[in-house]
């Protein structure tokens, strides 16, 4: 029964970390979204109609499947869960090979690797002319320092070869990306599990400080609002140019700060932020929101920005240069290569503009086809 | 640009034939659109304002309707003369854009932003400015192709949106509107010229003409489908605006657009649709008999276009005129019928081209494998806009109402957008998906973009609704 379970476990973890369950599941998000904007949802539309607009079947039907409040249904919640534990188990599952990748660089390109790595350039040597292994080595090691680079020199089974990179921790932009994507689903249920919306009726010279909220329930903020009066200012034609409120905010028993509360100007304070209602009129209307997941989002928001400005302009550089021998014909050469692990279509001009700097300077013979003709690029996994 | 290609597979023959130097038909097309602009002009010699922001907005349409003439007039005789033409005519539009944005701004005290005629005028502007750098930078000299026929429905959509210009409400007195909407602009601008770049890459990816035939038609029925959608009130959250109604029983209510047009768009509709549904039915056997219906059906459906077109003019025209612009329609008329139109005839029109002058188009292009890569990078930066776009409008939103997040229309469609934009990159950099694939997924991408931009003022109700 052990192997069972285990063989059962890993299966669906497979599945969970596959693309395309995350594609399929992607998909039916777009799906139900758009359905939830073209029924007409129940808490924004009045009862009557919505009775106007279906069919007393078709609204029944509508209501049982929960259609008609797609977005805090719960298949529809349970399917953005679905895709947060997809994002987790993908994410995980790719993690080792990343990590290893990541921790352990590939430092000495080995002579299969060197076979089919593209870009590459070999440079033929003249150690006759003076130009020997050690001052090719030098002038690769000039080059790259000179394009910001910082090269290192490795060894390995006797032999020395030159390995620059940058930008690992592009690697890691996919998973900041992800990450993000958590953190702002994380937000929005806190805020929708402990946050709470209801609307503050303040008088003009009055005190409050009972929101009701919008289920019926009431709600104590912890402090006082008092009004010092509320305003319109309308524009030369009439329209509405804004609406005011001004408050005192009065904490055990003293005054602790006043402020002026308008449209797109909320007053924050505490654990609530107080907004003008512009339903409300003359400014006696307040709406107010409790929003614990906010700061979450937000922060989610903020490392979704970075994670995307990593993973479209920061690329991983890796370049190798070591001197080869030719079994067959004894001849000394310098072989070159690069490897980015996104656009490297940009990539390739700086690759030749290096690998060509450094042959002049060693004044060479040009560089000579890479070994089994690989002409064209295969299409790697990197982009 | 791509070397000369060998044409073996001659494409050219699941299109139309080439008509004799392509005379009728296209003095048939010059003659309606200098009729319209003509009736433009007479409207606004008689209004008297020279430099207005009206004249200046036609002035552009003049020079972005130019710049299509001449790109059909390369198609017609191939020369590349025209398109020298073409890219003249494109920039002095883009002068007379900009001097309208200038005007406006000057007029309003904010800049174009704030309501769906602002929002397109920026848009088109973008546009027009993309497809210079375009052509300029890159050396893509046909993307006008694609993109003056997006202008031109953009400008004749405005048109029928002018409005005074109002104050801001309180509601959108607010600096993160600004930079909202901006980025909201840019996202989609970049997100057309995605699409521009990716019918190019499928021209010079050798796919079939009669492949980008059945695009065309699914295209206009799609436009077609909307408009008459959105006339039948009783289809729950479905709802167009300021319509007139008709009752026609049984508690449905049609709007009036329909019941103007009705035969000749009917008509339109059925013709427009035969070449999607010859290719659905040549699907595995595309015999000649197919071929023939569909290149006949795809004449006969611009002839027809171009009636319905006529009609809708002739019955909302100014006898029944209400609200400014240079072609006054009647309220019962939703702007969007009309765009609809033109839009639709534009597509047709310009598959003629590439029907006509596919060897050429494809020695113009630049080399497929350039395209696809150049659809790719316009993704990757049309993505972080749309990412910042939702993002700064759920600040301001939590400003301005109190919730970031309202399943609201238009935020839910701009997250759909930003989804399949997702798919698109996923499919590309996991799955490794290219080519071909990949232009269909960002030609299906702007289909979204552009639904979510008009399709849910124009078809679904929300807070967004003052846009």
């Amino acid at each position: 029964m052990g192997t069972g379970t285990y063989a059962f476990v890993r299966k669906i973890w497979r599945i969970a970390a596959a693309i395309e369950t995350g594609v399929v599941l992607l998909m039916l998000v777009v799906i139900l979204s758009a359905l939830g904007t073209i029924v007409l949802q129940r808490p924004a539309t009045r009862p009557d109609e919505m009775e106007r607009s279906y069919s007393p079947f078709v609204l029944r039907i509508l209501d049982l499947t929960r259609l008609t409040d797609v977005y805090h249904s719960w298949w529809f919640l349970g399917l953005l869960l679905l895709v947060s534990i997809c994002i987790v188990a993908a994410s995980l599952d790719r993690l080792p090979s990343r990590w290893r990748y990541l921790a352990r660089p590939y430092k000495y390109p080995e002579e299969g690797f060197r076979r089919t790595l593209h870009p590459q350039r070999t440079v033929e040597l003249a150690p006759e002319a003076g130009v020997s292994e050690q001052t090719a080595m030098a002038a690769a090691e000039r080059a790259l320092t000179a394009r910001g680079y910082r090269p290192q020199r490795v060894a390995q089974a006797g032999q020395t070869g030159l390995f620059a990179e940058r930008n690992r921790l592009s690697q890691l932009a996919v998973y900041v990306v992800h990450l993000s994507l958590l953190l702002i689903f994380l937000g929005t249920m806190v805020d929708g599990l402990l946050g709470w919306r209801g609307i503050l009726t303040l008088h003009p010279g009055e005190t409050a400080s009972a929101v009701r909220l919008g289920d019926g329930a009431w709600r104590d903020l912890g402090f006082m609002l008092r009004s010092e009066g509320a305003g319109q200012e309308h524009y030369p034609d009439g329209t509405l140019k804004q609406v005011w409120t001004n408050v005192t905010l009065i904490e055990d028993g003293r005054a602790a700060g006043q402020s002026r509360i308008l449209i797109n100007a909320p007053l924050v304070y505490r654990h609530v932020r107080i907004y003008q209602s512009h339903a409300g009129a003359n400014g006696e209307e307040l709406e107010v929101a409790h929003q614990p997941g906010l700061w979450i989002v937000w922060i989610g928001v903020v490392v979704m920005g970075i994670g995307l400005l990593f993973v479209f302009y920061l690329v991983h550089v890796r370049m190798w240069v070591v001197p080869v021998r030719c079994a067959k014909t004894g001849k000394l050469s310098l072989w070159m290569g690069g490897s980015v692990n996104r656009h490297r279509d940009g990539f390739e001009p700086r690759f030749n503009e290096l690998a060509r700097s450094i042959e002049e300077e060693l004044k060479c013979t040009t560089a000579t086809a890479p070994d089994k003709g690989v002409s064209t690029p295969e299409i790697r996994q990197a982009e | 640009m791509g070397p000369m290609k060998e044409d073996t597979t001659a494409p050219v023959k699941t299109g139309p034939r080439r008509p004799e130097g392509g005379t009728t038909l296209i003095v048939l097309v010059g003659l309606a659109i200098a009729l319209l602009l003509s009736t433009a002009l007479l409207n606004e010699l008689r209004s008297g304002a020279l430099l207005s922001e009206t004249t200046l907005l036609y002035a552009t349409l003049l020079f972005y309707v130019g710049a299509a003439a001449l790109y059909l007039g390369f198609g017609v005789r191939g020369t590349e003369g025209y398109l020298r033409w073409a890219s003249i005519s494109t920039w002095l539009g883009l002068a007379a854009n900009t001097a309208v944005v200038a005007r406006h701004w000057y007029q309003a005290g904010h800049p174009p932003l704030t309501n769906l005629y602002e929002t397109l005028l920026s848009f088109v502007w973008a546009v027009a400015v993309l497809t210079v750098v375009a052509e300029r930078r890159y050396g893509v000299r046909v993307i006008g192709m694609i993109t003056m026929p997006l202008a031109i429905a953009g400008v004749v959509l405005m048109e029928q949106l002018r409005t005074e210009v109002h104050p801001l409400s309180p509601l959108l007195q607010s600096n993160w509107l600004q930079v909202h909407v901006t980025l909201a602009i840019l996202a989609y601008a970049a997100c057309a010229v995605s699409f521009a770049l990716a019918i190019m890459f499928l021209i010079q990816d050798r796919v079939e003409t009669r492949t980008f035939l059945a695009i065309a038609s699914a295209g206009t029925l799609a436009i077609y489908a909307s408009i008459v959608v959105a006339s039948v009130e009783k289809w729950g959250g479905l709802a167009g605006t300021g319509w007139a109604e008709i009752a026609i029983g049984h508690g449905l209510r049609l709007k009036a657009p329909l019941a103007l047009l009705s035969w000749s768009m009917m008509a339109a509709l059925a013709v427009v649709a035969t070449p999607a549904v010859c290719c659905a039915l040549g699907y595995r056997n595309w015999s000649e008999r197919l071929v023939a219906v569909a290149n006949r059906s795809l004449l006969a459906g611009i002839l027809l276009q171009g009636l319905s077109l006529a009609v809708l003019l002739r019955l909302t025209g100014p006898s029944a005129a209400a609200g400014s612009g240079w072609l006054p329609t009647a309220l019962g008329s939703s702007p969007f019928v009309l765009t609809g139109l033109v839009s639709s005839l534009l597509i047709a029109v310009f598959f003629l081209v590439l029907a006509w002058r596919r060897t050429e188009l494809e020695r113009l292009l630049p080399a497929a494998e350039l395209l696809d890569r150049v659809t790719y990078r316009t993704i990757c930066l049309a993505f972080p806009l749309l990412t910042l776009t939702i993002a700064t409008g759920a600040y301001w939103a939590n400003q301005a109402w109190g919730s970031y997040w309202s399943w609201d229309p238009k935020e839910t469609w701009a997250v759909i957008t930003w989804l399949v934009y997702a798919l698109y990159l996923h499919m590309r950099i996991t799955v490794g998906w290219r080519g071909r694939r990949a232009a269909y997924f960002a030609i299906a991408g702007f289909a979204v973009v552009i639904f979510t931009f008009f399709g849910v003022s124009y078809l679904l109700r929300g807070m967004h609704a003052f846009l």
